[in-house]
């Protein structure tokens, strides 16, 4: 741990760099998405200090995307799967809420795959993004989950317990992890 | 079925179809007694191929099913009476387990990313495991279905596709809603049939 201790006054990008340095230093992580592998997008940035090797860049197929990491989960990798926007990760609403939110209660508790997903919103400033590139569901996606933990990271402090808690957990459950993208500036 | 004969029997099974029917048979009788509280898919007049179909498939490889997914359950190995109370506990559309590795959806092409998944998994583990994903041939025409098929195509990935053709998605024939079916490709098993039973139930109405 102690590669990855907090330094004082981290700022809200520097804590989640941190995290997915920490995460990328798991034997069974992954890391998913378009501009994963490759630059491209302001998650890009964030784990530009992980080994290729873990990074897997991925086709538009959002859907897609979050089932890959479902089924990946269910063979023992914890992926983290980004999505850079959150008008993009809807596209992805039927993996995660009719199979990521509902496979433990379908499998008897049997299938646990942990997932942890990345989802920023579009930055507001120093320009809006539009209305397809800025939108925050996460209110509206929690009253549609009842397995999935969703954790919003409103400071620079609540990032590395997030992901800390997303990666150890032993409760069976995933974890939706939503970042303000003006935030990777203004905090 | 042509793509069977570049691929290598790995069992016998020894269910018969007899034994597939009876079962299916059981379920619609307590089905129409009131005795399953949920939704029931039966199966029927695919038992044959489906039977020829498992000796392909090791024991230890994962099994992707939809709603209709009792014969398949069962050919893979999940003994019958778990899989019976499962689906008098409404499960029926639902069946999972982890040994064997069996997982089934009741969302259209559901299953089909998560297969993929898998079979990614697989491949980054260097394991000779494969990955079996049973659809219907309404969910072959879904844009789902075509994105999962190139990436493990191009990936190379060891996951093989089964479309089980009864032209019929509920009570809409697929040929009528698309215009024409889309071409099956080679690497792709397919097999059609006339279904036996309606979409779900048994044609009768139950009242619980």
């Amino acid at each position: 741990m102690g590669k990855f201790l907090k330094k004082l006054n981290m700022k809200y990008k520097e804590e989640i760099i941190r995290a997915m340095d920490w995460l990328g230093s798991k034997p069974d992580t992954i890391f998913t998405g378009q501009a994963i592998g490759v630059s491209g997008h302001a998650i890009s940035g964030t784990v530009t200090n992980i080994n290729k090797e873990k990074r897997l860049e991925l086709p538009v197929f959002e859907e897609v995307q979050l089932g890959m990491a479902i089924g990946m989960a269910l063979e023992g990798f914890v992926p983290i799967t980004c999505y850079p926007r959150f008008d993009f990760f809807i596209l992805s609403l039927n993996q995660l809420v009719n199979h990521l939110d509902k496979i433990r209660e379908m499998s008897n508790n049997l299938m646990k795959p942990k997932v942890i997903i990345r989802v920023s919103i579009g930055s507001l400033l120093p320009f809006s993004a539009g209305p397809q590139h800025t939108q925050n569901h996460s209110e509206a996606i929690k009253l549609m989950l009842t397995d999935v933990d969703v954790i919003v990271l409103n400071e620079a402090s609540d990032v590395f317990p997030a992901f800390q808690k997303a990666y150890e957990r032993n409760d069976g459950k995933s974890t939706l992890v939503i970042e303000y993208n003006d935030y990777y500036t203004l905090k | 079925m042509n793509k069977l004969n570049s691929l290598r029997k790995v069992r016998e099974v020894e269910i018969t179809p007899d034994q597939l029917i009876a079962f299916e048979s059981k379920v619609k009788e307590t089905y129409e007694a009131g005795e399953i509280k949920g939704v029931i898919h039966l199966a029927g007049n695919n038992e044959n191929i489906l039977i020829q179909l498992f000796s392909y498939i090791d024991k230890e490889d994962w099994v992707f099913s939809a709603w209709r997914n009792h014969y398949h359950a069962i050919l893979h190995g999940i003994p019958e009476d778990i899989l019976f109370q499962s689906i008098k506990d409404g499960k029926s559309m639902g069946t999972n387990s982890i040994n064997p590795l069996f997982y089934s959806s009741s969302i259209v092409g559901g299953i089909i990313p998560i297969a993929l998944g898998v079979a990614k998994a697989l491949k980054l583990k260097n394991s000779t495991k494969k990955v079996w994903c049973f659809i219907g041939d309404m969910t072959m025409e879904t844009g789902v279905f075509w994105e999962a098929y190139k990436y493990a195509k191009n990936f190379d990935l060891n996951l093989q596709f089964v479309i089980e053709d009864n032209n019929i998605s509920v009570h809409t024939p697929t040929e009528l809603a698309w215009g024409k079916k889309m071409e099956i490709p080679s690497d792709v098993i397919y097999y059609n049939y006339e279904m036996k039973y309606p979409h779900h139930g048994t044609g009768k109405w139950v009242n619980f």
